[in-house]
Order: C-alpha cells, then structure tokens, then sequence
C-alpha cells in the first residue's frame, strides 16, 4: 500500500517535470527559431518597402519570390549561387567518395591484417594528426602552387584526404566484425581486395555513412582554405563565395535573407533524411556510448 | 610470388592514406615550423633566419607585427574564455531538460542541433541583419538604439551569440546520450532520499557524466581558438581592432594584398598551435587525474 502510494506519488511528479521541462525547452526552441523565422520572412520582402517603413518591418507588405528568384538565377554574375552551388556539389561529392573509399581501405588494413609496424604508423599518424592545423596553410599554399592546382577543385579535394581521425572510427567499428567472416571467404579462394569489397564493406554501411555524411559536410562547410586557395568567382565554393554577399547586399536586407535561405536549404535536406546518422556520429566520435 | 603479395598487400591497402597524410599534412606542418624561422614570400625559397621572427612578434615594441600578435592573442583567447562556458552550461541544461522526457523531444533535439550543420558564412549571414542598427530585429523589440557592431561590449555580444548559435547542438548530443548511458535507477536513488532537483544535478547527474564533460571542454576550447569567421563577416574586426582575432593577421600577412610576409605570419600561427597545443595537454593531464580519482 505504502509502495503503491510512493509510486503514484513519484509518477506524478515526473510529470510536472517533463512538463516543466517542455515549458522552458519551448521558450528557448522559440529563441532557436527566430533567426530562420526572420530570413524566412523577410526573404519574401520588397527592399523599397522596408526603406519606406523607416528601415523595419516584421511581415512583408508585399510577398514577393524575386528575392529568392534573383539569387539561384544563373544569369547572376554578381554574386554566381548557382555556379558555386554546382561547384560545391562537384568537389565535395568527390572528395567524400573518395574520403570513403580510401579511409575504409586503410582501416581494413588497421583492424584485419598482419604487417611490420601497423601500430607504430597508426598510432604515429593519429598523434601528429592531433597538431594544430593552422599552421600548415601557408605551406599547404606553396605546394598547391607548385603543383598547379591553386584555384582549382583539385585543391579543395585533395587536402582534407589526409585526415586520421575517421580511419580511426571505421577501424573501431571493423574490430566488432568476426574474422571467421573473412577467414571463410580466403579458404574460399578470394582475394584481399574481394574479401574486403564483398564481405567487409557492406557489413560497415552505417560507420561509412556517418563517415560520409561527416566529410561532405565538412568539406561543403569549409570557409578559410578555399578562400585561400581559390581567386576566379566563379570557382568559388558556396561557403566561400556567400562572404561576397555581405558587401553586395548592405543595403538590403530581403536580398541578403534570400541569400541565407538558399544556403541553408541543401543542409536542412540532409538532416532530414540523415538526422539519426549525424546524432549517431557526434556521439560516436566523442567515445560516449549512447 | 603468392607469399610475396600477401606480404604487401597491407601496405598497397595503406598506400594511398599514407601518401596523402605526408603530402597534405606531415610536410606542410613541418615546413610551417621551419617558415617561422625564416625570411619568406612564399613564392621564393624561404632564407634562414634564426629566432627573429619570434623576437620580432614577441619583444619588438615598435613593430606593427608585436601589436597585432599580441592584440590578436588577446582578442582570441576573450573570445574563448567568453563562449566556452556558455557552450558547456547552456547544452548541459537543455540536455538535461530533454532528459526529462518532455514532449515533443525528438523536435526540440534538432532544432538545436540543426545550426551545428550549416557554414559559418551562412549562419553569420543568417545573423547579419538581425543585430543591424536601423534595419534589423532586436533593436526594434529592445526599443532600443544600439549600434551592435560598432560599440563595445555589444560587438562581441554580436560574436558570441552568433557563435552559441551554432555549436551548441554538439555538446548537447554527447551530453543527451552520455545521460542515457547513465542507469535511470542510480539518479532515481536520489529521488527516494528527497534530493531537490538542482542538488541531484549537481551530486548526482553531473559526476556520473564527468568524463564526457571533460572531453567537450577539451574540444570547444580547441575548435573556438580557431575563430575566424564570424569577426570576419560581422564585426570586420572592429571597432578599432578589439574583436580582430589572431587568424585574421595570420591571413591579412600572408596572403592580403601586397607582398606576402609568410615568415612572421608562420612564427604567429606556432606560436598559437602551441598555445592550443598546451592548453590541450593541459587538460588532458587534468582529465586524467580526474579520472583515477575515481
């Protein structure tokens, strides 16, 4: 009697604090909100308008598509989104197949084969990989240039390939695949390179596509390196190109938001097809189990 | 021969990594080092010159290149004593609310984590008009006229802000699955003893969540050292160089306009990796203290 008392007692007051809870998470998701709300809303405003308002409106007089129009129309030269767009999905849709391919290779050959010194080049790797990476840009410069690709996509591919970390998460994933796996497959007659394409690979879908999903987007959101290494605007990426827009639009702010809506679209694509493989990767890369 | 491919076949397997790792990573970090010691534009051959970059940066008073190391410096590390708290307290605080299991969590969760996906020039772009003195929104629900650009302390206001905006949803994810790592019957045992919500957090939650705690510290501290964006797209680095963060200089010397001046730039960028650097094994010495401690 007591205990069903305490009981009932206990699961009221979770609740008060899950509603509590969902009060302030609210208020603060409100908060969240506001400034995709804003560009939103004022993306479908007339410049002029917001003059003639003394500078403020909250909703559009007017609702109006040229902003948006205006921006993702390839005739754009000043400011070319749909080029760079376009040269953003080029690079990093490459790089990440290849972020794929030759990080997955190098795990496999971490977590399930026997060679001279496998621990000693892992483990070196990973621990100069840990060293702060500002200060090879100005050398990384250098040898674009000596090679020929500065302001080139080459450039953009190519540098972020030699990252540690994320050989580091898939070997950590291959460890938990069964060697009898593969063992059976080489009694079979098969290959090193079969074995791995054909049995390990496809068993490592869900690390690949967090792995995936993590370089395309860092690739997509690197802002210093290509705006280093790239000069011709019309081979700009996205991120790099959009710091253009703060001198082209000071003046006006629905052209700017049209901007920012465009930019923002391609990643809230992503999170929504792929949200529990980036909520999966964070917590993975942290070492947290979830 | 057969025994002879499956001797190199791990290291065909490697090869490509490998490659690319000395290439695009290992050599320009050493020749970055080895530039801090030397006269160089980049496009001749660097010219040795001992410890004068360091001197100059560091000692020479009347040098343009000591003033904006260490304004720089400066600049970036208030920046990072600013925002780290904030992006440890303010995702320790929701995760534990999503803890909770309100409504609607699932949303909730992403909505803060969606900005973490987006580039900075696109969430500062996000940002500009909203702190804009005539045009923008929070002057107007203020009521106030506050020119956030161009007045301290509200340009780092601007930055800061900007900032948690966009990272916060990282931490909050670790803290969220750290605590569903956590038995529900542990922090409940301090229900039954009538611990108040606010002490069980702190006695209870927090501790049983240290380690992963310890880590986001570690990694904000790393990742907000390297702040460059968002000064660059909303504040420019004024007003009068108090939010101009030490990569700015870094980039203006090295390839601004004119001849680039690679040396003293390479001397300013170790001598901040090694600022990080140590901070870094700092606190992992810390860590690991904290965690034999257990």
């Amino acid at each position: 009697m007591e205990m069903k008392k305490y009981k009932a007692k206990k699961r009221k007051s979770e609740k008060a604090a899950s509603w509590i809870a969902f009060a302030v998470l609210l208020v603060l998701g409100i908060i969240f909100l506001i400034p995709f709300l804003w560009i939103m809303i004022t993306s479908f405003k007339v410049d002029i308008e917001i003059h003639q308002a003394g500078g403020f409106l909250l909703f559009p007089q007017t609702w109006t598509l040229d902003n948006l129009a205006h921006i993702i129309d390839p005739n754009n030269m000043q400011l070319p989104v749909f080029r760079w767009f376009l040269n953003s999905m080029l690079i990093s849709g490459i790089h990440t197949i290849l972020a794929v391919v030759i990080f997955s290779m190098s795990a496999y050959a971490y977590a399930k084969m026997n060679f001279k010194g496998k621990h000693v080049i892992f483990l070196s790797m990973l621990f100069l990989s840990s060293f702060p990476a500002i200060v090879n840009i100005i050398p990384l410069y250098r040898i674009m240039l000596t090679l020929g690709w500065l302001n080139g996509p080459l450039a953009l591919i190519f540098p972020g390939l030699s990252g540690v970390f994320n050989i580091f998460l898939i070997r950590q994933f291959m460890y938990g695949i069964p060697n009898e796996l593969m063992e059976s497959a080489r009694i079979d007659g098969a290959s090193e390179l079969k074995t791995f394409a054909r049995i390990v690979l496809p068993l490592c879908k869900p690390i690949l596509t967090v792995v995936g999903l993590f370089s395309f987007t860092g690739n997509w959101n690197d802002f210093l390196w290509p705006s280093i290494a790239i000069n011709n605007l019309d081979r700009l990426t996205l991120t790099a190109g959009l710091q253009l827009a703060r001198g082209v639009y000071t003046t006006s702010p629905a052209r700017m938001s049209a901007v920012a809506v465009i930019a923002i679209i391609p990643m809230v694509i992503i999170f929504l097809f792929a949200q529990r493989y980036f909520v999966k990767g964070v917590s993975l890369s942290s070492g947290v189990k979830g | 021969m057969s025994k002879f491919k499956t001797k190199i076949t791990p290291y065909l397997f490697i090869a490509p990594h490998v490659i690319l790792f000395i290439a695009f990573f290992l050599i320009p970090t050493v020749f970055g080092i080895y530039a801090s010691f030397t006269r160089w534009n980049i496009f001749s051959d660097p010219e040795w010159i001992g410890l004068d970059n360091y001197r100059l940066i560091l000692l020479n008073y009347e040098s343009t290149f000591h003033r904006q190391f260490w304004n720089g410096l400066r600049n970036t590390i208030v920046f990072v004593i600013i925002t780290v708290p904030f992006q440890i307290i303010i995702p320790l605080l929701i995760a534990s609310l999503l803890y909770l299991k309100p409504r609607a969590r699932n949303f909730f969760q992403a909505v803060f984590y969606l900005p973490t996906l987006l580039s900075i020039t696109s969430v500062t772009l996000t940002w500009i008009f909203i702190f804009n003195r005539s045009l923008g929104l929070w002057n107007r629900l203020l009521g106030v006229d506050v020119n956030w650009y161009g007045q301290q302390p509200f340009a780092w206001m601007t930055i800061v802000i900007t900032t948690l905006w966009w990272v916060i949803g990282t931490n909050m994810i670790i803290y969220v699955a750290a605590l569903n790592g956590v038995d529900r019957s542990v922090l409940e045992a301090g229900s039954v003893d009538g611990a108040g919500g606010l002490r069980r957090f702190w006695h209870i939650m927090l501790p049983s969540i240290k380690m992963p705690v310890m880590y986001t510290v570690v990694t904000s501290i790393i990742m907000q050292f390297n702040i460059f964006g968002q000064p660059l797209m909303l504040t420019e680095g004024g007003p009068s160089e108090s939010t101009f963060v030490l990569l700015m200089y870094i980039r203006n010397l090295a390839f601004g306009t004119g001849n680039p001046i690679a040396g003293p730039a390479s001397a300013m960028a170790t001598a901040l990796g090694l600022v990080i650097g140590v901070v870094s094994v700092g606190q992992l010495i810390v860590v690991r203290k904290a965690g034999e401690g257990d």
